[in-house]
């Protein structure tokens, strides 16, 4: 017996659902303990401790002279540190602060919930900062303590952990359906509403705009990755595998400037046997595409401009995932203007002065053979002892003598750089350009990695028959480079990254490597699935449906269509589990009787039987006696008596025909009104 | 307060938007049948609407909504997509916790006035689902505690409802209503079960009432007297013979059961006459007689009742006094022939 009582005023220690609340909110902000200044979590982790001691009952809730001049230092702390309240880092900062000062104010079942709605956006904010799959699972986890606190509250009494673990983790998997189609359906827009997104984020790593010797050096360190690539068909030689990124023809005596506002020139015919393939790229900061050499068909969004350049009209701030192809062995032949062919020629008056004079003597030796003085160049790399190493000493006056005639040791952007300035000394119009090579090959997702580390440099060279020629002096010096990536020329070396070495390692690093290869699967999957969803892939998704992801009306037909197959699901679903109907073919003829009456107000009472039942219904309809006394008779013999099969089907039938007969009727609901009357007919004699 | 009459109680509509509000109601359940005494919540019967606590999600959520399309963030997406499948998906789980109860209501008990009766409803569940806070609301009264149901269980939930003036009522309709799993949606249904609730005068000693009169002081005299001198005898006891009665010494010698009696069951009885109350207001005689009553009753004596136009005959036991309580309850209300 619930006994009634008013409610007394809850104690703010005996809130239901605030002990798990207590937990949820810690759970939620977890993952920004790597991204928010030291004192942020301080103050959360003050507050929380606080707030437990207060849930203790060893301490009473602040009153509003303590929390109102908290409130403000906090604010005034974030605002002092980032400078502004806007923005990923800022916004999530006072999030977090204003929340932990929020645990000192619970003081009702409203502020709980409040709290707990808050806990949901703390999770969303880790992925300003964080996308990655396990970040993925962990929120899960959060959302799933955040809903079990939610339903505790709401649940009335304290409820088993069970039960509420058990409703919450049914929830996450019901709205997952949901969750799909709104993902995949919702209306995706390009670009930032207000703001530049990830200004206030770390700086990415990534090819720069400036090549100096010395730039990709730190990139060779970096084991991150910059692209993933999936080929429809097979897979080209690593030796053809150069990934163009960015075309740099302006040369200052120092380094190398990427190439600005180039004109624009039309997609090359595709043909048959272009290489299809399928990249997604890592945020870069900047417009260029990588592709591969040499670029035959485009992804929609972005432009080849007149060096073979594939770039964006934004910036790649985040992930993106583009479909392009390639025709690995013939360079469009692209006419070079007279101008075109000055830049590519130009050199600073006083640089590379011995360089200019070995340049002189080949152009003297061969004439206008150029290919000789091509060959005469990479021959000079691969016979002097040039060196290919990660550490070169460093270069100091005219930085291309000193390298050609004096160190002598370097790698790609050293000799990719050297190489431009030589062929331009000798006549040849020469350009560097940077992008990716090689990569590691990744059996078990069937993807080619590029990380950092595989950033290259090579040079271009025109020639009048062939127009631009790739040459890249790296594979004279140290072939192995480009035929099997860095993991080939290091593979041995102890003094090399751990990722690119393949002896040597003990097994404890070996096992880091191989789960890290299946990290790495894991995050691709996640990544190319997931992250890479954006209005492109959105409209491409339409358009295997024969919609318009950009025509409201096809939305509401997805959404519409969609929906109703989960509806529809959910309700075969319902029924397929409603409890069949155990009653018995008189229990149901009994049940249907019942059920006509009680229009009138004639219902089988619970405790009636079913002889007591029928005299009662005859009393007031003497016309229906007689099928009554039948069905009670025959629902009396199915019931009790024993019966042969065949009996029991005589019986059934009976049964039903006097089920048919017994109905209220509209006549008799007429002749109910004029009630005083005698009845229609009198009993019939039996 | 004037004693009350037939009617659904409690509606107590003091502005007009309250009135406009019950009007709304009563047109909403007008399509139900009035419900007797069970009533099995279908579809067609189960409200539901967003509470505050779910406009306020829907504002956070807009926030997370907006913050993904600004920085394109999927995953941000995702999760918000998650939370809005949940609220979604509470639609259900809210009205599932409240379709197919059956309700029953249980008789109201009745009481004196300035007591709060108690409406009970008795909830049974066929399902396989345990249902989690289920409350209970009817007009003027105190809201229920929470109700639980396990799987195929079975449960009471009651609200007390204000005290009221002497007389009988009708149960005012009650609400059954969830909020439960999230506190997003409440989902309600309005039932019209019915029972009558019973109020009685409220029981008050003559000299609380300071009255005056040697009439009405003989007579009690009288009757504590008679009550004193006659010895008792013991006889078999006979069913509806007072507890309080039981003879038992006797009992314990025999082994049968006895009473003691005073010989008023077969002597005269106490009469407690509308007339012999020497009070103007007639709430105060019914008052008086009421506390009578029950002064008589816990004596064990037989007594009777009269009133205008209404007597009910001397007797004793439980059946009697709920006889005569009635006719206190219901006297001089119009429709009302008291006893």
């Amino acid at each position: 017996m619930t006994a009634p009582s008013t409610a007394a005023p809850t104690r703010p220690q005996a809130l239901p659902g605030l002990w798990l609340l207590l937990v949820a909110v810690p759970v939620a902000a977890l993952p920004h303990a790597w991204e928010q200044p030291p004192w942020v979590i301080a103050v959360l982790v003050a507050a929380l401790l606080w707030r437990l001691v207060i849930h203790a009952g060893h301490a009473r809730l602040p009153s509003r002279w303590v929390l109102v001049p908290l409130v403000l230092a906090g604010g005034a702390l974030t605002f002092s540190h980032f400078g502004t309240f806007t923005g990923q880092q800022a916004g999530t900062a006072l999030l977090l602060v204003m929340v932990a000062l929020k645990l000192l104010e619970i003081r009702s079942e409203r502020d709980v919930v409040v709290t707990l709605f808050l806990a949901y956006f703390i999770v969303v904010t880790t992925y300003f900062f964080n996308q990655s799959i396990l970040i993925a699972a962990y929120s899960l986890f959060s959302a799933w303590l955040i809903t079990a606190a939610l339903i505790q509250v709401h649940g009335g009494r304290p409820l088993p952990f069970r039960r509420l673990a058990r409703s919450s983790a049914l929830m996450l998997v019901h709205a997952l359906p949901i969750m799909l189609i709104l993902f995949l359906v919702f209306p995706r827009i390009p670009g930032p509403i207000w703001g530049s997104p990830g200004e206030d984020t770390v700086a990415q790593t990534g090819l720069s705009d400036r090549l100096e010797p010395g730039d990709i050096a730190q990139l060779l360190e970096n084991e991150a990755t910059a692209m993933r690539v999936r080929f429809d068909g097979p897979v080209p030689p690593s030796s053809l595998q150069y990934w163009r990124a960015q075309v740099m023809t302006d040369f200052d005596g120092r380094g190398w400037q990427a190439d600005r506002d180039r004109p624009e020139i039309p997609a090359p015919e595709t043909d048959a046997g272009d290489v299809a393939y399928t990249v997604t790229l890592e945020p870069t900061r900047a417009r260029y595409l990588p592709v591969l050499d040499f670029p035959a068909s485009l992804p929609p969004q972005a432009r080849l401009l007149d060096n073979l350049q594939l770039v964006q009209r934004n910036r790649v701030d985040s992930r993106i995932q583009y479909t392009a192809s390639a025709r690995l062995d013939a360079p469009p032949a692209l006419p070079l203007a007279d101008e075109e062919r000055a830049r590519a020629l130009a050199l600073p008056e006083n640089a590379a002065a011995r360089s200019r004079v070995q340049a002189g003597l080949w152009r003297a030796m061969h004439g206008d053979d150029e290919r000789a003085i091509v060959t005469a160049a990479l021959e000079l790399f691969a016979g002097e002892p040039f060196r290919y190493t990660l550490r070169p000493p460093r270069l100091q006056d005219d930085r291309t003598d000193h390298f050609l005639f004096e160190t002598q040791a370097g790698y790609c952007e050293h000799y990719a750089s050297a190489f431009a300035v030589l062929m331009r000394a000798a006549g040849i119009p020469a350009r560097v350009v940077i992008g990716y090579q090689g990569g590691q090959w990744m059996d078990t997702g069937n993807y080619l990695r590029l990380r950092q580390a595989d950033a290259h440099a090579w040079t271009e060279v025109w020639l009048e028959d062939a127009g631009w020629l790739r040459v890249d002096p790296t594979a004279a010096i140290a072939p192995e480079r480009i035929e099997t990536g860095l993991g080939g020329l290091f593979g041995d070396d102890a003094d090399a990254p751990a990722f690119l070495r393949r002896s040597g390692l003990p097994w404890t690093v070996q096992w880091r490597m191989r789960l890290s290869d299946w990290q790495e699967l894991a995050t691709f999957r996640w990544e190319s699935l997931v992250l890479a969803f954006d209005p492109e892939r959105q409209r491409e998704l339409f358009a295997r449906f024969g919609l318009d992801a950009t025509d409201w009306r096809s939305i509401l037909i997805a959404l519409v269509v969609s929906f109703g197959g989960l509806g529809l699901a959910a309700g075969l679903i319902a029924v397929a589990r409603r409890p069949g109907d155990d009653r018995d073919t008189a229990q149901r003829a009994l049940d249907r009787v019942s059920r006509r009456f009680r229009r009138h107000g004639l219902e089988r009472e619970p405790h009636e039987t079913v002889t007591g039942y029928a005299a009662r219904l005859s009393a007031v309809r003497p016309d229906l006696a007689d099928p009554l006394a039948d069905l009670a008779r025959a629902y009396t013999r199915l019931r009790y008596a024993e019966l042969s099969p065949v009996e029991r089907s005589d019986c059934e039938a009976r049964l039903l025909r006097a089920l048919r007969e017994v109905r209220p009727g509209v006549a008799w609901a007429a002749q109910k009104k004029r009630r005083g009357s005698a009845p229609a007919s009198a009993p019939a004699p039996r | 307060m004037r004693p009350g009459e037939l009617k659904s109680g409690g509606a107590g509509a003091a502005s007009s938007w309250g009135r406009l509000r019950e009007d709304f109601i009563r047109w909403v359940t007008r399509r139900h049948r009035a419900d007797g005494r069970r009533a099995v919540i279908g579809r067609d019967r189960v409200y539901i609407l967003p509470t505050r606590q779910g406009y306020m999600l829907l504002a956070i959520l807009m926030v997370m909504l907006l913050g993904a399309i600004n920085y394109s963030n999927n995953m941000a997406f995702l999760l918000t997509f998650l939370v809005v499948g949940i609220g979604h998906n509470a639609m259900w789980y809210t009205h599932r916790n409240l379709l197919g109860l059956e309700v029953t209501a249980l008789p109201v008990a009745p009481v004196f006035a300035g007591t709060a009766s108690l409406l009970t409803l008795r909830l049974e569940d066929r399902s396989a689902r345990p249902r989690e806070a289920i409350h209970l609301s009817a007009a003027g009264g105190t809201p229920s505690r929470p109700a639980f149901l396990e799987p195929g269980g079975s449960t009471e939930i009651a609200v007390a409802l204000e005290p009221r003036p002497r007389g009988v009522y009708r149960l005012p309709r009650q609400r059954l209503s969830t909020r439960y799993p999230l506190g997003l949606l409440e989902a309600w249904t309005w039932l019209t079960l019915d029972h009558e609730i019973l109020v009685y005068p409220a029981p008050i000693p003559l000299d609380t009432l300071a009255l005056t009169g040697d009439e009405y002081d003989g007579e009690q005299a009288e009757n504590a007297g008679r009550s004193d001198a006659t010895p008792d005898e013991i006889r078999e006891y006979r069913p509806g013979d007072a507890p309080n009665r039981i003879a038992w010494k006797a009992v314990a010698r025999s082994g049968q059961l006895f009473v003691r009696d005073n010989g008023s069951g077969s002597g005269a009885p106490v009469w407690l006459d509308w007339d012999g109350v020497p009070a103007a207001d007639p709430e105060a005689r019914l008052s008086a007689l009421c506390h009578r009553l029950l002064e008589a009753n816990a004596e064990g004596q037989p007594y009777g009742l009269r009133l205008p136009g209404a007597r009910i005959g001397p007797d004793t036991g439980p059946d009697h006094l709920a006889r005569c309580l009635r006719a206190l309850a219901l006297f001089g209300l119009p429709g009302h022939a008291a006893g």
